[in-house]
């Protein structure tokens, strides 16, 4: 498995190899959830109740949920590595970009609180 | 019959001036003056302060790299009927200017030597040469040609925000030329050199090396040789090692 590379011990390729994993886990649930869209097409009805409802219905199941939770981690994981790597080029003040990167932190780890209570407040 | 063409050069020279300036010159070029390199050779006949660097004339030595019309490139190999006027020359970006289109060097080869761009074999010296197979010695093929002129590593944005850090595309490529090669010993050592997050993988991909190359080579390939040589070397790694055991199932 190549997650288990994810080591202390190859400290470039893991920032490298995470990047390319986390995109992969992205692309799998993009491809499924367009899949999903066109099988079930929780959209289109006549009343816009009918289709708030449709669509509650499409996104309630505890798998989809989690699946999402999944793709978003993969996303915060993926956007934390690339600003990472823009400050690691832009900013060479260390103490600034550790400001920034920590600013960056922050915001990831709140989108995570706010959309874990977005999925189970559906 | 003479042409005139136009010219817009970067001049510098530290002793004398505060600032960098762009001096305009108006040429009437001879009908041999087929390469940019000549019509330079012309304009210095003008003015014998202009300095660059050359030698083989013929884009083999690599000397003559500089920014052509915003691109780098070979003075020796541009065609002068192909460059739109006035053609704008720079010395190559990124690296300290000694003197008009002269830049130094330095940084550049000190990481090529840190690649130890050199066969390692430890094996008594055969009595010839040391044999390779011809579809060993085709793996060699696109990267033993590299001149080292710079074009490539100097067009690298991610070389001109690290230079001290990141080895650049002609490094790389060097080092993939020596990983690849059957009969180096090297190969593990010069993995593990390329593991920083900085040494290696601050190239992002962008391909100007590729864009740029004057012997049509292609560093990007290269470098993404070297990246999956590495996930290769340390799933192989990872295998040689016991498992991992948590309540005696063996996990990883």
């Amino acid at each position: 498995m190549l997650i288990q590379l994810l080591t202390h011990q190859y400290p470039g390729m893991r920032l490298w190899l995470s990047q390319r994993l986390t995109a992969v886990v992205m692309a799998i649930y993009i491809l499924l959830l367009v899949v999903l869209l066109l099988i079930v097409q929780p959209f289109g009805h006549t009343t816009w109740q009918q289709n708030y409802a449709a669509w509650i219905e499409f996104v309630s199941p505890v798998w989809f949920r989690l699946a999402t939770l999944l793709f978003s981690m993969s996303l915060f994981m993926h956007a934390w590595l690339g600003v990472a790597d823009v400050l690691k080029d832009y900013v060479f003040n260390k103490v600034l970009r550790g400001y920034m990167q920590l600013a960056v932190d922050i915001a990831l780890v709140l989108y995570l609180f706010w959309l874990v209570y977005i999925l189970w407040n559906v | 019959m003479a042409k005139q063409m136009k010219f817009s050069v970067y001049r510098y020279n530290p002793d004398v001036d505060k600032k960098p300036y762009m001096q305009d010159y108006d040429i009437a070029l001879e009908d041999e003056d087929q390469m940019l390199l000549d019509a330079l050779i012309r304009i210095k006949q003008h003015d014998d302060t202009l300095s660059l660097r050359k030698s083989c004339r013929e884009g083999v030595c690599g000397s003559d790299s500089m920014n052509i019309n915003g691109k780098n490139g070979l003075a020796c190999i541009t065609k002068l009927s192909e460059l739109e006027q006035p053609v704008v020359l720079r010395p190559m970006p990124g690296l300290p200017v000694i003197r008009d289109l002269v830049v130094d060097m330095t940084q550049f080869f000190e990481h090529y030597n840190s690649v130890k761009p050199y066969l390692i074999n430890d094996d008594p010296l055969p009595e010839t040469e040391r044999l390779q197979s011809p579809a060993d010695r085709a793996k060699l093929d696109g990267m033993y040609e590299c001149i080292l002129c710079g074009a490539c590593t100097t067009s690298c944005p991610s070389f001109w925000w690290n230079p001290d850090k990141f080895v650049g595309p002609a490094g790389l490529m060097q080092a993939n030329r020596f990983i690849m090669d059957s009969r180096d010993q090297a190969t593990e050592e010069r993995l593990e050199n390329l593991e920083d997050p900085y040494r290696l993988y601050r190239c992002h991909n962008i391909m100007n090396c590729v864009e740029v190359c004057p012997k049509k080579l292609n560093p990007n390939a290269a470098i993404a040789n070297i990246k999956d040589l590495k996930i290769e070397r340390a799933k192989e790694n990872a295998d040689r090692k016991p498992a991992k055991k948590i309540f005696g199932i063996s996990v990883g």
